[in-house]
């Protein structure tokens, strides 16, 4: 079978009944052919001539004050320019992305390992390492907070002038007394999951200029350039015109390219800039990448479950703990998502949360694809699981009884009104022969001593986009040039998604036309309107209104044009296969190109604004309770694994994942996007752990910090799409960029407790803690 | 600019070049800086990655790991001497056809890997498939991607 038909089998429902024109076909994404040819421009690759390297000088300590930073040493350096301290930055020394709680560099405090402090620059990369060496600075080391439940302790160090504490989200919905009451059985355990790394294979870089005007143009690698150049602007302390930052193509997000990291890179090329007025080069290495990149949050959870004889959930009382490291970034949203999600989808009457978000000296926390999801989605599967087996029921069995269902009150007693979970929770069962593959399972385990297998599935429901996390806006500028090409430009950025095809795909639906006569051009500050980030997988379901939002507004302009050239009215008109016809009547016709240059003879002003906002969500900060997202994106993973005993490898065999997409817009682009975060979130689930001992990383590195390799990629990863139309997504689509990711950690942990018969509920299930658990199991 | 203490002659993607080289220059930098082979990447600089793999004399190499100087005398090839547009490679078609490509960054190297297995085994199974990729991390996941691909190109799909 070749892979088109592939594709079109595994997608045969949406390929059928299909009234749209283009949306569910397959569509190579927009940038396919340059990348295979080597040609897209990433920052590095854009560089050229004389310019300044620009590096950080970076704290060895973990907690420490400063107490004289001396730069003669590294100024008398051959070949140094600039040494650039806290005293010499002309504007505001804040780099917080939302929150200014983060110097760009340190003043008299270092709170985290490789905290900047300095920046040197100078014309030569060996010079300027060695020079950074030469900037002397006096530390006095502090006491590190190691860990968040030390730093809640009333006597504990302070890490900012703050409470260690920076939010205590709350979820409060029924009487738990009462539900505790209820409840014929109660299961009360412990969760801990660890820090990540997103790690974008291209690390952090900007390359930044002066213009003959003396402003300052910067490119580089990022999910949001607006945050960039907003921030850039105040640091340099300059005029918004003085600055212009272009998104270049970038190798890779996952969340650390939207939130801190990109800020501070651009920030040291632009200071180097400012300071020398020439051209300055910035980027990380791997090691200072994964250092200072923002980390997925480690939590703790405990939850205390109570369920009736018969499986049914009365109450959940959760607490939540997310270390954030010593700034905020985007804890205090994570913690929010976390707590929201918490009991999992499943309908509890009952629910009592309390979810925390700490500063501690180890390295920051913030944006990371899922943000908060798949620590939540892992500690309450594993805990239904555990229900299940202390009742002797079937995990499918449980979840069939208390998952979400039109109807249904989420534990913020919203309103689920679709059956997407239903409808992901019944294909995945089916395809994945759940039952026939459990019991195949456990007949094997009987007779073989060394290898078990296991078969585990977790379910998910995500709210969608920003919710109470900002303003869900999204602008998208699209344009007709004279020869009939549309061109679609935005702030809103790719970065290996595939949502800009989407944007795209929406476009030429709407002007039914062939999507190859789109074309998307390159993020640019000067030349859009801000967009809104480019987080939360939100490009295609709240950027896709914008795009369609202004499709409209050209496809209503063309349509007056038409209808006069045609003589009917623009209601009859059909935009379909490049050609605008009356009813579909070919003789009543006329070709898309000819329309747009009989519409500019006629001055028709062919470019324009497209706009959405999504409505805004409601809750009661003291108890959670209300509708805090729009829609809900839901799916299910079932995963097979084989554990070696003696060495307690974990080998994930086999997937099966169902998602709700809401509509699929571009199914090719799915695919990636379901097998990739599936990979990913397996890494999370078996080898990735970002190690800090007192507070130092002792693993930046990518052979010290194991990301799944094809070795690792599992046999074969069965993809199922549902459509389950959302209420505000373009067309129907809900969200789906970050989602696949979410449940293999839980998927995967609830298919080595089937394996080995005991449920390890510490991430990740690398061999040792893989082989103490059975040792403890075989003890017991 | 130092002082150029080697001369080396190679080949990259079937041209001649001669390049004057400081002591210290590794093949990456040549490629990039002096041949504007922008291809190659680098994502770590020290051999985990594999985002700098280059084929020299048909054999995959770590570009980033290689001294210039030792490249004297072979044949290095890049992306950038596969095909062109009008003219893709059947490993760059299968690429775009099964939507390999996400951020792109490691597309260059996962294409190279693929074409030195086909290039050197015949009728590949999964296991040599996956052994020929294991050096070339993609963050996306698009492993089973480029699997597909190569069984594509072999004819097995």
């Amino acid at each position: 079978m070749s892979s088109e038909e592939e594709i079109l089998k595994r997608f045969a429902a949406i390929e059928q009944a299909r009234e749209f024109y283009i949306i569910g076909k397959k569509v190579s994404r927009v940038d396919a052919l340059d990348a295979v040819l080597g040609r897209p421009m990433y920052t590095g690759d854009l560089v050229t001539g004389d310019f300044l390297f620009v590096k950080a000088v970076r704290s060895p300590y973990a907690h420490a004050l400063i107490k004289g930073i001396d730069t003669s040493r590294a100024l008398k350096q051959r070949g140094i320019e600039a040494v650039i301290t806290h005293r010499d930055i002309p504007g505001e020394n804040d780099a917080g992305s939302l929150i200014p709680d983060r110097p760009l560099l340190a003043v008299d405090k270092v709170r985290h390992y490789g905290e900047a402090v300095a920046l040197v620059a100078g014309s030569r990369v060996e010079d300027v390492e060695e020079a950074v060496r030469l900037v002397d600075v006096e530390y006095e080391p502090l006491p590190v907070v190691k860990d968040p439940f030390t730093a809640m302790k009333p006597d504990a160090p302070k890490i900012q002038n703050r409470d260690n504490i920076v939010t205590h989200f709350k979820i409060r919905k029924g009487n738990i007394e009462e539900g505790f009451s209820k409840a014929d059985i109660i299961v009360e355990n412990t969760y801990k999951t660890q820090f990540m790394d997103g790690l974008p294979l291209e690390t952090e870089v900007a390359y930044a200029f002066p213009e003959k005007d003396g402003r300052i143009t910067c490119i580089s690698s990022m999910q949001n350039p607006f945050d960039v150049y907003n921030k850039v602007v105040k640091i340099l302390g300059v005029e918004p015109e003085d600055v212009r930052v272009i998104q270049a193509a970038t190798g890779g997000g996952f969340g650390p390219k939207s939130d801190e990291t990109p800020i501070d890179i651009a920030a040291y090329a632009c200071l180097a800039v400012k300071k020398t007025g020439k051209p300055a080069f910035a980027v990380f290495t791997r090691e200072e990448a994964t250092t200072v990149q923002c980390k997925r949050h480690a939590f703790t959870i405990k939850h205390k479950t109570g369920a009736t004889r018969d499986g049914k959930l009365v109450v959940w009382k959760s607490e939540l703990v997310a270390d954030t490291g010593a700034y905020i970034s985007k804890g205090h949203l994570v913690i929010a998502r976390a707590t929201f999600h918490c009991t999992g989808p499943y309908e509890v009457p009952h629910v009592w949360a309390d979810g925390y978000c700490v500063l501690t000296n180890n390295t920051m926390a913030g944006s990371t694809r899922g943000f908060g999801a798949p620590q939540a989605h892992f500690a309450a599967e594993l805990q239904m699981d555990t229900l299940a087996r202390k009742l002797g029921m079937d995990p499918v069995e449980i979840r069939a009884r208390n998952i979400l269902r039109p109807g249904s009150l989420t534990a913020t007693s919203q309103r689920i009104d679709d059956a997407g979970l239903e409808i992901c929770f019944g294909k995945a069962v089916e395809t994945a022969r759940w039952h026939q593959k459990r019991r195949e399972y456990e007949e094997f385990n009987k007779t073989s001593s060394r290898i078990k297998k296991g078969i585990g599935i977790a379910l998910l429901y995500h709210g969608n986009t920003l919710g109470p996390e900002g303003e869900d806006f999204a602008t998208v500028h699209v344009r007709i040039e004279e020869d009939g090409d549309v061109v679609v430009q935005t702030g809103l950025t790719e970065y290996g998604t595939g949502a800009l095809t989407s944007l795209a795909i929406v476009v030429a639906e709407i002007l039914g036309i062939p999507a190859g006569w789109v074309r998307v051009e390159r993020p640019d500050t000067s030349a859009v309107t801000s967009p809104g980030p480019t987080v939360a997988s939100r490009t295609t379901v709240i950027g896709g209104r914008a795009a369609a939002d202004a499709a409209t507004q050209l496809r209503d302009r063309l349509a007056e044009v038409a209808a006069r050239l045609l003589e009917c009215s623009p209601s009859e008109l059909v935009f379909k296969d490049g050609v605008v016809s009356v009813g579909g009547d070919e003789k009543r016709s006329i070709g898309f190109r000819e329309l747009v240059s009989e519409a500019v003879k006629r001055g028709v002003e062919l470019r324009v604004r497209g706009y959405y906002m999504a409505p805004p969500t409601k809750w009661d900060p003291e108890t959670g309770q209300g509708a805090p997202y729009n829609q809900y994106t839901f799916g299910a993973l079932v995963s097979e694994v084989e554990v070696d005993t003696e060495t307690g490898l974990v080998v994930v065999k086999r997937m099966t994942a169902a998602y709700d997409a809401g509509r699929v817009i571009n199914p090719l682009g799915l695919l990636a996007v379901i097998e990739g975060g599936s990979i990913q979130g397996l890494g999370h689930a078996l080898t990735e752990e970002i190690i800090h001992e007192e507070g130092v990383v002792v693993n930046p590195s990518l052979h010290g910090y194991i990301i799944p390799t094809t070795n690792e990629a599992p046999e074969w990863i069965e993809p199922i799409a549902v459509e389950s139309p959302g209420r505000i997504g373009v067309f129907g689509a809900k969200a789906m960029g970050e989602i696949p990711v979410v449940l293999p950690m839980a998927s995967i942990a609830n298919a080595v407790a089937h394996a080995i018969g005991v449920f390890i509920r510490e991430t990740p299930l690398k061999p040792e803690r893989v082989l103490k658990a059975i040792r403890e199991e075989r003890e017991r | 600019m130092a002082e150029e203490l080697i001369r080396i002659k190679l080949t990259v993607n079937g041209r001649e070049y001669e390049v004057g080289l400081e002591g210290n220059e590794r093949l990456i930098d040549v490629l990039r800086d002096r041949l504007g082979l922008k291809s190659v990447k680098e994502g770590c600089g020290e051999g985990d990655c594999g985002l700098c793999l280059v084929l020299a004399d048909g054999v995959p190499i770590h570009s980033c790991l290689m001294m210039a100087f030792q490249a004297e005398g072979k044949e290095i090839t890049t992306v950038e001497g596969l095909g062109d547009e009008k003219n893709l490679h059947p490993i760059q078609r299968a690429f775009i056809d099964v939507g390999a490509v996400q951020c792109g960054y490691c597309i260059p190297a996962a294409i190279l890997a693929a074409k030195h297995l086909i290039d050197t085994t015949k009728n590949p199974s999964r296991e040599e498939i996956r052994r020929s990729l294991r050096s070339v991390l993609c963050r996306c996941g698009s492993y089973l991607r480029f699997e597909q691909a190569i069984l594509k190109v072999v004819g097995r799909t």
